[in-house]
């Protein structure tokens, strides 16, 4: 095998939203040459925001994503209300709170169980999974549709939601009609505990990184849409003043830029960093049964990442729960808006890590500019500094087999390629 | 017996609006129909309920763009599409195979395919599939008494 050039290649990666592809290139067991490549073509969302009427804003942001609409919504929204000095509706804190319980059901529960789970159980998809597993991709489908109901009383419909807007909500839901998403929540938790022990029982490759880990984090609250942007190398900034941390670079290979941590290189953003640098304010249902099948932070193996996505589905469900019980509706729905000269920066946590938006407003409240970082943009990099380590630990395996490994790595940072061209391929060389 | 037309599809996708053109006809002419992205799991949500469903997309056969070809649900081989317009990781031909694995496909399916060649972002539809798409729409609004 010594100097045997070898090539891993996926020409067309499964299993991920979006299109794109992975070439490795091995020198013996040393690996010369890693390329994510995102080759759905760009979308222009940054350029075609400018001139429009920030109204129209929380619109066409959530056409970005057919999976994560809300979080760019609901970072576009705040950035805006930031850039003009809103404040909203405590109440309406808590709906949009609710609303992004929502999307992380639907989205957790799709990557758990039927994009990542497979790999772990020895399936090529989830439809070979589902002739033996049947009851998993039920509980799955069940799950999902309990995120998607919360996501339609909510925002109105399930795809590309109407409902929230700067200011509030045009529409906000009744205490009857959150009531009603109880029984269902309650369901969802205990299947969500279920699939936190299932997962923990996987087999995980042994494969440890130092990452820098970032996400937001609240005094209070396991994070979605407020708080300061940390790190565990010590970074602690206001949305503000991210565009000074980290800065994206254009690379050939990819139609998706990369984002990099100014004086530090790649970092992490997603479940496992929100995790291990948030679990004392996981509510305790989910700090409890992370505890109990011995998931405590840092856990530094991507591979692990699915048990801290069914952790956080527990979050999601409990946080869920908590809020339909809670809720009285806000005594201003949508708290009237003037518009003004300003520039506003937001941050919240979308399924796959935090989503970098700002804007900047002229009086008339149109658009002058609009930056979007989307998470699988800040994790590209990453996801390429784990493949170089990681292509080299599987290296001497037969092909196919190092193939698919890399594939799951890939698939560890459950990304979002519609979202980040702004599609996956895997190819590993050998020489 | 509860009739539910789908049309599955994405705008601005050229030939893979084909579905949707249907849906949009049948609505003209007085006939429910319902327009659908194309999520395979939610797809499943859309059927269910419904003893009879009649489902129309794009598909790639080989034919000639514009050819309207049937097949039953139940039976039909269906294969995920090699040129994944859709950018979901589950799509038609997914929601299909699950269903049939989880016993979650609807008493009776009908799949009607509009042959398509065109894909480009931000087209629209070639007048080959426009046409077949009022063909197939004024086809089965007969069949459905209107």
């Amino acid at each position: 095998m010594n100097g045997k050039t070898r090539t891993i290649r996926v020409d067309t990666l499964a299993r991920v939203e979006g299109e794109g592809a992975i070439l490795i290139k091995l020198q013996g067991d040393r690996v010369t040459d890693v390329k994510l490549r995102i080759y759905e073509p760009p979308r222009f969302f940054e350029a075609f925001l400018r001139g429009r009427h920030y109204t129209e804003i929380a619109d066409i942001t959530a056409r970005i994503c057919g999976i994560c609409p809300i979080a760019y919504q609901m970072s576009s929204i705040h950035a805006i209300e930031r850039a003009l000095g809103v404040q909203i509706d405590p109440a309406v804190r808590m709906l949009r709170r609710l609303f992004y319980c929502g999307e992380w059901i639907e989205s957790h529960a799709l990557h758990v169980y039927m994009l990542h789970a497979p790999d772990f159980l020895g399936y090529p998809d989830a439809l070979e999974m589902a002739k033996d597993h049947r009851q998993i991709v039920e509980q799955a489908l069940r799950l999902k549709k309990i995120g998607n109901r919360i996501v339609r009383v909510i925002g109105g419909r399930e795809i590309h939601p109407i409902s929230a807007t700067v200011g509030g909500f045009s529409k906000v839901s009744t205490k009857r009609q959150l009531r009603e998403l109880e029984d269902d929540l309650q369901w969802a938790l205990d299947a969500s505990i279920a699939t936190v022990k299932l997962v923990a029982g996987f087999e995980f490759p042994d494969f440890e990184q130092d990452y820098e880990f970032v996400a937001l984090s609240h005094p209070d609250e396991y994070p979605f849409n407020e708080g300061r942007l940390i790190s565990n190398h010590g970074m602690n900034i206001d949305a503000v003043e991210y565009e000074d941390h980290f800065f994206e670079q254009h690379v050939k290979h990819s139609n998706s830029l990369h984002s990099v941590h100014r004086g530090h290189g790649s970092y992490l953003v997603g479940p496992l960093a929100r995790f291990n640098l948030n679990f004392d304010k996981l509510p305790a249902p989910a700090r409890q049964i992370a505890q109990e099948v011995g998931l405590v932070p840092p856990v530094k193996n991507p591979f692990r990442s699915i048990i801290v996505r069914a952790v956080e589905l527990v979050f999601a469900c409990a946080e869920a729960l908590r809020i339909v019980r809670e809720y009285a509706p806000p005594a201003h729905p949508q708290v009237p808006v003037e518009p003004r000269d300003g520039v506003g920066q937001a941050i919240t946590e979308a399924p796959r890590g935090i989503l970098y938006h700002r804007y900047a407003v002229d009086r008339n409240g149109l658009i002058v500019s609009a930056k979007i970082v989307p998470p699988t943009s800040q994790n590209q990099k990453r996801i390429e500094d784990d493949l170089r380590e990681f292509a080299a630990q599987v290296s001497a395996w037969p092909l196919e087999e190092a193939t698919w490994k890399c594939e799951q790595a890939v698939r560890n940072y459950d990304p979002c390629i519609s979202c980040a061209t702004h599609f996956l391929r895997v190819t590993i060389e050998r020489t | 017996m509860r009739t539910r037309i789908i049309g599955c599809g994405t705008e601005d996708r050229g030939d893979d609006a084909a579905g949707l053109r249907v849906a949009q006809r049948l609505r003209a002419l007085g006939i429910d129909a319902l327009d659908h992205p194309g999520d395979g799991l939610s797809l499943m949500e859309t059927w269910q309920g419904a003893d009879d469903v009649i489902l129309i997309d794009a598909v790639i056969t080989g034919g000639p763009p514009g050819e309207i070809n049937s097949w039953n649900g139940h039976h039909a081989d269906v294969v995920a599409d090699q040129h994944r317009a859709s950018s979901h990781a589950f799509g038609v031909a997914e929601a299909i195979k699950l269903a049939r694995i989880l016993h979650r496909l609807p008493p009776r399916l009908t799949l009607y395919g509009i042959e398509a060649a065109h894909f480009a972002l931000g087209s629209a539809p070639s007048p080959e599939v426009d046409a077949a798409a009022e063909r197939l729409a004024r086809q089965l609004a007969a069949a459905e008494g209107a």
